[in-house]
């Protein structure tokens, strides 16, 4: 099935994505031997709450662990 | 009010029962670095009391139907029965000073009118270095970045 994407949000996500690379890059020019997606991700986590942040986390942490079983 | 993520309502009851007995403790390990933005997994949060001993936590821990089992045989020190399940007791911190030291290394977490204290990015850090056991190696280099990426972000928005 085709996505439907809304103009209006498709640019905001693109200029949020931009805002997003800049600042990834401002930290990897300030500490190279940076990870680029550990920057990236961390990045994206600080705009959510801390609650939601450990949410997120025991989520996915609980979800390998079963895999792993 | 329904309980904020991620805590169910008997875990977060638990919380800030402790709290409102303003007993000492502190949230560490990965649930503490995810707390601040680290892209960390983790199962369970790890709870450092300043004085296990201490009689307001057996006494909060009545309160919300959940007792303190010391450590046994096999088992470590555990905290069992309701909402009691998510937490995990933590006696020793590798790398680190005493609680009555690192409790100044905390930031504060809302966790609805009460605050939470979580050890820093940075003393989370060199707990795992010091610990050095083959998961803590894992996660040592995502902690690092992490911390570099916030510390960016809080001087960024020091000089707003």
């Amino acid at each position: 099935m085709k996505r439907r994407v809304q103009p209006i949000d498709a640019a905001k996500a693109s200029r949020w994505a931009q805002r997003l690379s800049t600042r990834v890059g401002k930290i990897l020019a300030a500490h190279p031997d940076a990870d680029r997606d550990n920057v990236r991700h961390t990045l994206i986590l600080l705009e959510q709450p801390p609650l939601e942040r450990l949410q997120r986390s025991l989520i996915r942490g609980r979800a390998t662990a079963i895999f792993r079983k | 009010m329904a309980a904020p993520l991620p805590f169910s309502e008997s875990e977060l009851r638990l919380l800030q029962v402790l709290l409102k007995r303003k007993v000492r403790f502190m949230v560490v390990g990965l649930s503490a670095a995810t707390l601040q933005g680290a892209p960390v997994v983790t199962q369970d949060v790890d709870l450092w009391f300043e004085n296990l001993g201490e009689q307001k936590i057996s006494r909060a821990l009545q309160e919300v139907g959940a007792a303190y089992v010391p450590p046994g045989n096999f088992n470590p020190p555990m905290l069992a029965g309701a909402g009691a399940e998510l937490f995990d007791i933590v006696i020793r911190m590798d790398g680190l000073g005493a609680f009555a030291d690192e409790i100044k290394n905390c930031v504060e977490i809302p966790l609805g009118r009460q605050k939470l204290k979580v050890l820093s990015l940075e003393r989370i850090l060199a707990s795992k270095i010091a610990a050095n056991r083959p998961k803590d190696k894992l996660t040592i280099p995502v902690l690092r970045d992490a911390l570099a990426a916030t510390q960016t972000v809080k001087r960024r928005s020091k000089k707003k």
